[in-house]
């Protein structure tokens, strides 16, 4: 058997957009030589069911896997997790610039956090590594590939691993074809790959590309934030959740989610909902959740409060489905009342604090 | 002129003129022909410090709902969408703020105006208003202490 080899897998952005496309393409080109590494390329990630060959081949890549997508590498990696493609989070050094800081702040949060999160309660995650990366984190296709390089080098000092055994196992026809990158990029030249509404769904399928998928809606949940809390399941009126066999909520019945409705992921008291389409990068899935040093003022200068928006964005998709409005009536969170008990200080040191940090 | 009413936050005190009405998300409205003229409260004003920056992102004479966004504000301490206090109209900005903000701060309750309205709320009386700052300031306290501990 050959050297372990890392597996990496491009999943193409939705619509035409010429310059995704020529990055996805140098990326794929460039790796197809690499004799460290195999690419293969997939539709976007959303949009693939999980019964959809490009998901099918995901589950069957036995080790390591560095996944580039247009997407927040958070929504990346719970996007594969609903569809049992799961593993430890591999630390990539390639992201945005501008999130650094909040990185660090991410990681202090998280150590004196003793909140229960669902992840805890999970077993059998393979112990393999996913990569997860932004393919806007960087412009050019020499950051990702000097990334992807070292990340091979990490990967083949690493001991044997079990997950091996599937490795060998003879790959189902339907598979093949991406083990063929470079004939898949000639057959999708300019179309991407999989994308029913931009692309020309009436010209002849050919056996080297995946079958073709439809724009999605619908939120994907991230288990290490998640408590578990069931406010989404009380605040959704559409019947998107419910819970699985060990009582954990789990993202049910996704088709009956409004598209472009966010509600729940504002209604969410963690912050673990993410609708990866959305145009706020909070609920698209973007680490930290404040951004810089200066305060906001919006809520004391009138701003709708997120339970408020929710409830609206509710209101609007039962009144297009000939429903009745319920406003704030109906499966609000009680927790506005919980944070009374915070220390309070004068104003003014508040306002000296400020000084000291800008 | 009616009295002037003052609320303390901590050591710094805000005066809250009597001779014009208020809005809850800290702006004054004063009766001016056709409307009103609005602008930051001291209590704003104190919030926010220097202002640096602001940007409007309606045209002028736009109906406009409570609660709509209606523009952009950045000081030296913070960052905030902007709101329309009540339903009604927009009628015109304070050109001269555009190009140069620092009226809000010096004077914010006269050429520091920003913007005229047209409305048929209800609005709020000086004693309301500090009634208002009073029930919310602990609250605000505890809205920048958390941010400030977050951020």
């Amino acid at each position: 058997m050959p050297a372990k080899k890392l597996t990496v897998v491009i999943s193409q952005g939705q619509g035409k957009n010429p310059a995704r496309r020529n990055l996805e393409e140098d990326i794929a080109a460039a790796l197809i030589m690499d004799p460290d590494v195999d690419v293969s390329l997939v539709p976007h990630l959303y949009d693939m069911s999980r019964d959809h060959t490009g998901m099918l081949f995901l589950r069957s890549v036995p080790g390591d896997l560095v996944v580039l997508s247009w997407l927040y590498p958070r929504a990346t990696r719970w996007i594969l997790d609903r569809s049992d493609v799961s593993g430890q989070e591999g630390i990539s050094l390639l992201k945005d610039e501008d999130a650094d800081d909040e990185e660090e702040f991410q990681e202090a949060a998280a150590k004196d956090d003793d909140k229960d999160r669902v992840a805890a309660h999970r077993n059998g995650v393979p112990k393999r590594k996913i990569y997860c990366i932004d393919l806007r984190a960087a412009s050019g296709s020499k950051p990702f590939l000097d990334e992807i390089r070292r990340i091979a080098r990490e990967n083949t000092v690493q001991t044997f691993d079990l997950m091996q055994w599937i490795q060998g196992t003879p790959k189902p026809q339907q598979l093949e074809r991406y083990l063929h990158p470079d004939r898949m990029l000639a057959a999708s030249k300019a179309t991407p790959l999989g994308d029913e509404e931009n692309g020309s769904a009436t010209s002849v399928a050919s056996p080297d590309l995946p079958e073709p998928t439809k724009r999605r809606w619908y939120p994907v949940i991230d288990y290490s934030r998640c408590t578990n809390c069931m406010e989404c399941l009380d605040f959704c009126l559409f019947g998107v959740y419910g819970v699985d066999g060990q009582e954990h909520i789990l993202v049910e019945q996704q088709d009956n989610c409004k598209k472009g409705c966010p509600a729940c992921s504002r209604v969410c008291p963690e912050n673990a909902i993410i609708f990866p389409g959305h145009k706020t990068a909070a609920i698209a899935g973007a680490d930290g959740e404040v951004a810089g040093l200066k305060i906001d003022l919006s809520r004391l200068f009138g701003a709708p409060n997120a339970i408020e928006l929710a409830a609206e964005e509710r209101d609007a998709e039962l009144v297009a489905d000939g429903r009745t409005a319920v406003g704030l009536t109906v499966g609000i969170p009680k927790r506005q009342t919980e944070n009374a008990a915070k220390p309070k200080d004068a104003l003014d040191a508040l306002m000296d604090g400020l000084d000291e940090l800008m | 002129m009616p009295d002037e009413l003052v609320f303390m936050m901590g050591q710094y005190a805000a005066k809250i003129p009597g001779d014009r009405s208020y809005a809850p998300n800290h702006l004054w409205l004063k009766p001016i022909d056709g409307g009103y003229q609005v602008g930051f409260t001291a209590y704003s004003v104190r919030l926010l410090q220097d202002v640096y920056f602001l940007e409007w992102s309606i045209d002028p004479d736009t109906r406009v709902r409570k609660k709509q966004s209606i523009g952009e504000i950045e000081s030296s301490k913070a960052l905030s969408t902007l709101y329309a206090p009540f339903e009604g109209r927009v009628i015109e900005f304070n050109e001269s703020l555009l190009s140069d903000p620092s009226a809000i701060n010096t004077d914010g309750y006269g050429r520091g105006w920003l913007f005229t309205f047209e409305t048929d709320a209800e609005l709020l009386d000086p004693a309301a208003y500090v009634k208002l700052l009073e029930a919310g300031w602990e609250d605000t306290q505890r809205m920048i202490k958390g941010q400030i501990n977050e951020g």
